[in-house]
């Protein structure tokens, strides 16, 4: 028998503590537990044995707290101390004589991954491989990952274990009393990513004892198809004298789990705190409780790495903003590499209530897979709404659904066998609903009959892979009705039959309908309603469309999925039914004014009515820098404070934005002043203040382009070299850090003399900027700012 | 003896909160003129990031010698004369990590692409609610420490003065930071999320010695527009 062929068949059981049962051995707090594998082997072999006379059927080898950022300065390497942990469960094992199990027990890494942190997901990725590989050749039965509170950092580690092994994958985390994640991602979330990834099971460890554990339970159980794990602590650690420890004893602990284990459950066991008597005592209680039966909860579901969204009787919205299609403004942001556009465009339609954002970045001149690297990490870290990852490139694709932290929305595939042949391993794999869209070699059927049989192909193929109608999301193809007045009916009576007798969700776009028509918004909400009553499960549209939002509110309280209308009502009660204009109100105030007011929306109407009579130079030099001028002087003399000085910055940005409109609708470019490059320094993950500078340069007619945070010397070199920049800003905010700053300086002076360099950030004086060698000191943002003009006007 | 892993003490609608006067002294605030819709902007991102906080902490407490330039706390050896003023006399002392979560980090970087002003906002709340969170801590072992005749004395973290952040590493393995709370470490040894604290409080028996120190005393930085403000700040305090 083999791990797998036991899982979700009968009971099964894991051991108890390691680390507790080390600490009564003499093990220091702070100390490596895992280095015992090597200096005191014996007395990790007599635990094991211990658990094993106990009763449970998986070991966890001692290696835990192994990982390449551990080890450094130990003297120890993960290729030592991963095989020797799992060959002591070996041998613990064979000399019990009992069919158990050995589990490379595999812990958090101890660091952030990006947006927020520092390490890069690929590095993740590196930093488990050797441990999964290592684990596998010294006789690992399973991969237990446990103890995790991250799902990015969970993915990292099931891909390195799935790419590298054949190890069965268990994943156990975290979650507090709201049943979240440290990360803020509810269980939905991290189960519906899991079950993507095809683990073999999953559950909760550590944390809390039994009693508590036991309340999250019925919820993991609504929405997990797989195997559900339970090891508790016993109880909560209270912490004497330095010493951790755990008040639930044996009896209480074993009396708990038997609760739980008739209620169902796969496998359990002990986290923190738990001794072989808990173990013995656990094994004697529910050796004869039969495993939960195991069910396919039949959910279709995409997550973000924070939440699930479940396609059900209620419609949803994709939002279809981020796509270049037809978008000239767009285009040059992507040639531009202005992801901040991007970004906008997200939250915008985040704000405007869009529940998953499609994401198409593909242009021919720029490097798809790149951009859709950049701008999926980018919007993970700004956005919490899943995403649907839209390109016809399989590398592309590819490389979203790596680095995608949930279980995206793929569009798409089609009925083609070359686009089926390339979506659907990447979905088996790394999971994801799919969009399908019904056409072929022969290309889009003329009849809602030969739409149907494409999709019916479809659901065919994905079978194969073991991917399931749930997963699925067919497009029945919305076509204009300016070429042919049938094509609505044809469109809606396939989506009508896919939903509901082939029984799979459906998509459409929906505002192709109106191509070539005049006021299409008026087409495109009565198709949408329409679309919606024949069952729609998501329609991808324009959030931003008031009309097309109202359409979709109205209809959800229409079909009841709007319970008691309380969205409905929410939404609308209290709003005039008028349409929406531009009160006078707003077009009244100056732009001067608007800029010193920090008024964006107002800035920006001023803006495109100072372009009437002026021509762009005028309206920037003679109000746009004066305005910004008055509010940076104020802020110099302290009169006005920082909030209000980037409400203005922000305000004459927009002002900007109407100008940037203006010229690109006459075909010209826009006048920059020069570029500067500016960057957070190696090892400085506090970027705001630098940001903030960035904004103020921008304002002033500046290209500027951002390193980020934590970027290594020879970086800004090299980009400050590409771009023959005159100036190079760079912020630090430790003590620590600031050495990295004058590291930086020296390669620049030594590699660009003629590139100035100007400094800033909470820890620097003047002093300490003269003593690192940089050409300014600017002790707030308003101080680059005047530098960089005289440096450029000079 | 009453040391814990604690979460949120009072629940998560508890009383850590982004105190508007220490946000608007993180924003630089010198008494300027504030129009209504900046008291709005920061009542806004003050109560978002309030509601999607997660404080948590983790503090444990250990005997400990002080030496003039030498601190040992259980297996902790610290070489810093600044903190061994700071504990002086201490024969305990209570090592602390906490944070509150990483919201805030995500708010800056999301405001930081739509709003710039409410991105600064929240830095500044972020920084008002993690020291009004560690000043609750704190609070819970004040009043553990009364009860035993103990003292606190002001809390001292990594990167005060001499106390080197190399420390950090060491820290975070004893409190087990990254498993218990959440918070780990980047290269750097900065934290993360970064509206995080790790501190040594020290407990001693006689009440008031050596206490109070000024954190700003300590500071490199003389020209620190809050070390300037702090002293000015006290007389305006009541006009806002």
């Amino acid at each position: 028998m083999s791990f797998r062929d036991e899982l979700g068949k009968k009971l099964l059981f894991f051991d108890g503590a390691m680390g507790t049962m080390l600490q009564e051995r003499g093990l220091q707090s702070g100390e490596l537990p895992e280095i015992w594998n090597v200096t005191k082997e014996d007395v990790i072999c007599d635990i094991h044995r211990q658990y094993l006379k106990a009763g449970c059927d998986i070991v966890k080898a001692n290696t835990f707290g192994v990982n390449p950022f551990k080890m450094k300065g130990t003297g120890y390497t993960c290729e030592q101390l991963t095989p020797k942990g799992i060959e002591i469960a070996k041998r613990a094992i064979k000399e019990s004589g009992r069919n158990a199990y050995a589990a490379l027990d595999i812990g958090s890494l101890g660091k952030l991954l990006e947006p927020l942190g520092d390490l890069a997901f690929e590095e993740a990725y590196e930093a488990f491989k050797p441990m999964c590989i290592a684990g596998e050749q010294a006789g690992a039965d399973l991969c237990l990952i446990e103890t995790m509170n991250d799902t990015y950092e969970i993915k990292a580690a099931v891909l390195a274990a799935k790419e590298n092994t054949n190890l069965p994958i268990v994943v156990t985390m975290v979650f507090d009393e709201d049943g979240k994640l440290l990360t803020g991602a509810d269980m939905e979330a991290a189960v519906a990513m899991l079950e993507g990834l095809k683990v073999d099971a999953l559950g909760l460890n550590c944390g809390f004892g039994p009693d508590i554990m036991r309340k999250f339970l019925p919820r993991l159980r609504k929405v997990c198809s797989l195997p559900i794990v339970l090891n508790p602590n016993a109880g909560l650690p209270v912490v004497v004298d330095g010493k951790t420890s755990f008040h639930v004893g044996a009896e209480e602990f074993s009396g708990i789990m038997k609760e739980i284990a008739l209620e169902g459950v796969s496998v359990m066991g002990g986290c923190c705190g738990t001794t072989p008597a808990h173990i013995q005592a656990l094994v004697k209680e529910c050796h004869e409780i039969p495993a939960m039966a195991l069910t396919d909860k039949q959910r279709s579901v995409v997550s973000s790495y924070t939440h699930a969204v479940v396609l059900d009787e209620r419609p949803k919205i994709i939002g279809e903003r981020i796509n270049p299609t037809g978008k000239s403004r767009f285009k040059q942001a992507l040639r531009e590499n202005d992801l901040e556009y991007i970004y906008k465009e997200a939250l915008a339609q985040q704000d405007k209530g869009a529940h998953i954002l499609d994401v198409n970045v593909g242009l021919p001149e720029i490097d798809e897979v790149q951009m859709m690297r950049d701008v999926v990490t980018g919007l993970q870290g700004i956005t919490d709404l899943p995403l649907q990852i839209d390109t016809s490139d399989p590398v592309a694709m590819e490389t979203a659904m790596r680095l995608y932290n949930g279980k995206p929305l793929l569009n798409s595939v089609n009925g083609k066998q070359e686009s089926m042949d390339a979506v659907f391993p990447l979905a088996a794999k790394y999971g994801g609903m799919i969009v399908c869209l019904t056409l072929d070699e022969n290309g889009i059927p003329d009849t809602a009959a030969g739409r149907i049989e494409i999709a019916e192909k479809i659901i065919a193929e994905a079978a194969k892979y073991g991917i399931g109608k749930k997963d699925l999301l067919i497009d029945t193809l919305t076509m204009t009705i300016s070429t042919g007045q049938e094509n609505a009916s044809i469109t809606l009576e396939a989506l009508h039959y896919v939903r509901h007798v082939l029984g799979v969700h459906t998509t459409l776009g929906v505002s192709n309908i109106s191509f070539g028509l005049p006021q299409r918004e008026r087409v495109n909400t009565a198709f949408f309603t329409v679309a919606l009553s024949q069952g729609l499960s998501a329609g991808i549209i324009n959030p931003n469309s008031e009309a097309m939002m109202a359409a979709y509110h109205s209809y959800c309280a229409l079909n009841g999925s709007d319970s008691q209308c309380a969205d409905y009502i929410a939404r609308y009660s209290g709003q005039e039914g008028q349409p929406k204009t531009v009160s006078a109100k707003t077009t009244e105030i100056s732009l001067f004014d608007a800029v010193v007011r920090g008024l964006a929306e107002s800035a920006y109407q001023a803006a495109k009515k100072e372009l009437e009579t002026q021509k762009p130079l005028e309206v920037i030099d003679g109000t746009l820098i004066p305005a910004l001028d008055k509010v940076g002087q104020g802020f110099e003399k302290k009169t006005v404070f920082l909030p209000q000085l980037l409400m203005s910055a922000d305000a004459a940005k927009a002002g900007f934005a109407a100008i940037k409109e203006h010229l690109q609708s006459q075909g010209t470019a826009s006048s920059s002043k020069g570029t500067i490059v500016i960057a957070t320094v190696k090892g400085d993950i506090h970027d705001i203040g630098k940001n903030i500078v960035k904004v103020l340069l921008e304002n002033y007619g500046f290209d500027v382009i951002d390193l980020g945070k934590d970027v290594p010397p020879e970086k800004v070199v090299e980009t400050a070299r590409e771009h023959q920049v005159k100036l190079v800003g760079l912020s630090a905010l430790m003590t620590t850090t600031v050495a990295n700053m004058e590291e930086t300086i020296k390669l620049l002076k030594q590699e660009l003399p003629m590139c100035k360099v100007m400094v800033g950030g909470a820890v620097l004086t003047q002093t300490y900027a003269d003593m690192i060698g940089a050409d300014f000191y600017s002790k707030d943002a308003m101080g680059s700012v005047r530098y960089a003009n005289e440096l450029f006007q000079g | 003896m009453f040391t814990r892993q604690m979460s949120a003490p009072g629940g998560k609608t508890g009383i850590m909160r982004a105190d508007r006067k220490e946000t608007l002294r993180y924003l630089g605030y010198r008494g300027q003129e504030i129009e209504t819709q900046i008291m709005q902007l920061i009542e806004e991102a003050a109560t978002e990031l309030e509601r999607s906080s997660t404080p948590k902490s983790i503090y444990r407490e250990y005997e400990c010698q002080v030496t003039p330039d030498k601190v040992k706390l259980g297996s902790l050896e610290i070489e810093s004369k600044n903190l061994a003023v700071n504990l002086k006399g201490c024969e305990r002392a209570v090592l602390l990590a906490a944070t509150i979560g990483r919201a805030a980090d995500f708010m800056i970087k999301k405001y930081s692409i739509s709003n710039m002003a409410k991105a600064a906002v929240v830095q500044a709340a972020g920084a008002a609610c993690i020291e009004s969170y560690v000043d609750e801590v704190e609070a819970v072992i004040r009043e553990d420490a009364g009860k035993r005749g103990l003292y606190l004395r002001p809390r001292f973290s990594p990167g005060y003065g001499d106390f080197a952040l190399d420390y950090q590493k060491e820290i975070f393995q004893i409190l087990e930071c990254n498993k218990r709370i959440g918070v780990t470490l980047t290269e750097g040894n900065l934290m993360m999320p970064s509206k995080s604290v790790t501190a040594i409080i020290g407990l001693t028996t006689k009440e008031r010695e050596s206490c109070q120190m000024e954190k700003c005393s300590l500071c490199v930085k003389t020209d620190c527009e809050f070390r300037i403000h702090n002293a000015a700040a006290e007389g305006e305090k009541d006009e806002f």
